[in-house]
């Protein structure tokens, strides 16, 4: 199960995730982030607080928009993942390409 | 033992018949010998009586046995029966008239040995004609029986059988007993009589035959009643054998179904094609509703909802068009009716009001037939029925007539039930096809499950310095994982396992396509840098944006002890040391392959030498069985496995690899299915190549 809250904040675009994202709802989580590129957002801010585990389709997502976002100088900063979470990051070695904070505030602060 | 022939109960009561007859004529023939000599005989009117009585209890047993036995059971082939008994009877009565006529004056004529014989022979074609006919009649009374009917009919033979015995009673003579018993039976007889129900089920030529055949049998009764009533009274017989209770009420009930038949036939005969047009409509409602067989196709199943709802409305011209993908403009088919015609009443229809609400119509379970009137110089009226199959309107039939409000309620009704009716067959038909399809698919999911097991190493290089085994399991029928070993030279042996983002086909696609890149790079002799390296490139130029891959690649030198590795994203390896006697996950950073699709991927993945001692193992797995999940949505977890190997490290790989895949299953649940592709390989170093 995955519900995404979409919030608008100082010009920021913040999408607060619940439950896990796998395989058969990673394309919601997909739609989210475009839908906000599309609104023109140019600074979008993932709250994973509320995720409690993400699967490899679900990394592909963010993945997938990587090379987009540094074309179009969009900001995209993922912050509050559990440890768990952050590990999945970490492995894959998603940390050292994404901005991933400890919480909201380093994440707007950067 | 002496075998008994079997007993033919037609032919036995056939024989026995004949015999009481001829005791009979006998019997009275000596009572005529006597009385003409003005002597008493010594044979009382009782032994004729029960002669009498045989004679019709035989001639019953006979033609219930032949009726019953009778295989054409049609309604017709009965009356027929009865119709043909009568000619011939009545055939013999003005035979023997004119035998009689002939002998004219002669002394012969007025013999009276003559006449009894005679009369005899009437008395035993009227019984035959009268019982056989009655018997026919049971059979028509009793088609649809109920248990009200079929009682009444036990009552009607047990009140005939009273009769018959009468005779014994009132010794002949027309008394209370007589008018009242004639009063009963004639009043059951007319009960009785009111049972026509195979009436309707004949169709219109057979309704005037039978018409034709009734009239034949009511007038043989006529000539019978006029002739043993009229005629035969007048003569002088030794005993009367026709004047009593039963055959009289036997009369009395063969002529009242005769005629409320012939009479109930008659009145049918205007509404027959009514209840013809309900049985059609009846047949082509079965005909509908059987599921398409595999050789047919809808088109003939709107063929057939097209002729029933023609015939059922009196329809004068229809056509369906259906709106399909096929055909943009509408696919026609038309019947009495051309396509100017057609063109021209569809554009009134669609000028009318009540015709574009009923296409705009949302709710379709309220999408019913509706009938318009139509200023047009040929149809003046016209219904519109809807075909909907599976929620959506997949085309409307359009029936028109001549004359105007033509189509009744009753008509609306059954279409409507033919439309529906003829939709499910459809959509069965459509379903099988949908079913047929995806067995197909199942069938080629399990070409691709074997291929796919086939790229998977089912020989694990090694030499005798280390033991090695794997496993690989997928969540669906194909799935993403991959592992592979290659021999460089004698001491030097490279492991890989790999990971595909997602499961399923589009994993299984990406998982082929590693191989390949695997098997061409590893030949190169290539670094584990270098190859994830290069194989990122190869990599980026296949996978889909969102996918990536995590592989772990290890080349093992037996000679030196050594093994060199590099990971690219993929979950850690457990290695066991069993001088510390501990396990613990290799650390070494590295980004997933396809993720970077440019040359910075280089700055992301490095490459570690670790040296090992015998006894040390290596236990390779993808996330599959780190992230199972429980019942309570716990992972298995890393430190699981680590627990596991430390305890079980004496073991030798395969017997490791059991253990935890065992443990993973006891974790997830007995049921509990793993969600995800799993793969894992253990491999143990046995002894140093030193001390070989």
């Amino acid at each position: 199960m995955l519900t995404i809250e979409t919030q608008h904040e100082n010009g920021h675009d913040i999408l607060l995730l619940r439950g896990e994202v796998d395989a058969s709802n990673s394309v919601i989580l997909d739609e989210a982030i475009t839908k906000a590129v599309a609104d023109g957002s140019s600074s979008i801010l993932v709250d994973g607080a509320g995720l409690e585990y993400i699967s490899s389709a679900g990394l592909g997502v963010f993945m997938s928009y990587l090379e987009d976002f540094q074309e179009k100088e969009i900001d995209l900063k993922i912050y509050s993942l559990s440890d768990r979470v952050f590990e999945v990051f970490k492995i894959l070695g998603l940390d050292q390409l994404m901005r991933i904070y400890p919480d909201k505030k380093t994440a707007l602060l950067s | 033992m002496i075998k008994l022939p079997p007993i033919h109960i037609g032919k036995l009561s056939l024989l026995l018949a004949i015999l009481v007859w001829l005791a009979l004529l006998f019997v009275n023939l000596v009572r005529l010998v006597g009385s003409l000599n003005q002597m008493d005989s010594g044979i009382a009117i009782e032994f004729t009586w029960i002669l009498q009585t045989l004679f019709y209890l035989t001639v019953y047993g006979f033609y219930n046995y032949s009726i019953s036995k009778s295989t054409q059971s049609d309604f017709l082939n009965l009356i027929w029966r009865g119709v043909s008994t009568g000619i011939f009877a009545v055939a013999v009565y003005i035979i023997i008239d004119l035998f009689i006529g002939s002998l004219g004056e002669s002394k012969l004529a007025s013999d009276p040995f003559l006449e009894t014989f005679f009369y005899h022979v009437r008395f035993g074609l009227l019984t035959i004609f009268l019982i056989s006919t009655a018997l026919l009649w049971q059979h028509l009374i009793l088609y649809q029986k109920t248990k009200g009917v079929v009682k009444q009919w036990q009552a009607y033979e047990i009140a005939m059988l009273i009769a018959m015995f009468l005779v014994f009673f009132d010794r002949g003579v027309s008394d209370y007993p007589f008018f009242f018993g004639m009063v009963l039976l004639g009043i059951l007889a007319v009960i009785l009589s009111t049972n026509l129900k195979w009436i309707p089920y004949l169709t219109y030529k057979e309704k005037w035959k039978s018409l034709l055949f009734l009239a034949i049998i009511i007038s043989s009764v006529s000539y019978f009643v006029w002739y043993t009533f009229s005629i035969e009274v007048e003569r002088n017989y030794p005993v009367n054998l026709t004047y009593n209770l039963f055959l009289i009420s036997l009369f009395w009930f063969v002529l009242v179904y005769a005629v409320l038949s012939f009479l109930v036939t008659l009145f049918n005969l205007p509404t027959s094609s009514v209840f013809e047009q309900k049985l059609t409509e009846a047949i082509n409602f079965q005909r509908l509703s059987q599921s398409i067989q595999p050789e047919e196709n809808e088109e003939q199943v709107l063929d057939i909802l097209m002729d029933s709802c023609m015939s059922a409305a009196y329809a004068d011209a229809a056509w369906l068009s259906m709106t399909s993908e096929e055909f943009p403009d509408g696919f026609f088919q038309e019947h009495f009716i051309d396509r100017k015609t057609r063109e021209e009443i569809a554009d009134l229809i669609e000028q009318q009001k009540p015709a574009q609400e009923w296409s705009t119509e949302k709710r379709l379970d309220k999408l019913n037939p509706i009938t318009l009137r139509l200023n047009h110089p040929k149809f003046e009226s016209v219904l519109l029925v809807p075909l909907v199959i599976n929620k959506s309107v997949i085309g409307k039939i359009v029936l028109c007539k001549e004359v105007r409000d033509g189509f009744n309620k009753e008509m609306l009704n059954i279409i409507s039930t033919f439309g529906s009716q003829a939709c499910i067959a459809v959509e069965n038909h459509r379903l099988l096809n949908q079913a047929i399809l995806n067995e197909r698919y199942q069938e080629e999911l399990k070409i691709a499950q074997r291929v796919q097991k086939s790229l998977l190493p089912t020989k694990l290089d090694h030499n005798h310095t280390f033991d090695i085994c794997a496993y690989s399991n997928a969540a669906d029928e194909v799935g993403g994982d991959y592992y592979d070993t290659y021999k460089l030279d004698e001491d030097r042996y490279v492991l890989i396992i790999g990971d595909v983002s997602g499961k399923g086909t589009s994993a299984a696609f990406h998982m082929a396509q590693m191989k390949g890149i695997f098997q061409s790079l590893i030949q190169l002799n290539l670094s584990p840098s270098d190859f994830m390296i290069k194989a990122n490139a190869a990599l980026s130029n296949c996978l889909e944006r969102n996918h990536f891959i995590t592989a772990s690649i290890f080349i093992i030198n037996t000679a030196q002890q050594t093994v060199c590795h590099s990971r690219a994203g993929h979950v850690p390896t457990l290695f066991h040391q069993k001088k510390l006697n501990n396990s613990t996950y290799l650390e070494i950073d590295g980004l997933g392959l396809g993720i970077l699709r440019n040359m910075q991927y280089e700055n992301h993945v490095v490459e570690k030498t670790f040296t090992y001692q015998s006894g040390d193992i290596l236990v390779l797995f993808t996330d599959g069985i780190v992230e199972a999940k429980n019942q309570k949505s716990h992972q298995f977890g890393y430190e699981r496995i680590r627990t596991l190997l430390e305890v079980s490290h004496e073991l030798n790989p395969l017997e490791i690899q059991t253990k935890i895949i065992d443990s993973l299953h006891a974790f997830v649940g007995g049921d509990g299915l793993i969600d995800d592709d799993y793969s894992i390989m253990v491999v143990k170093f046995t002894h140093s190549n030193k001390e070989s």
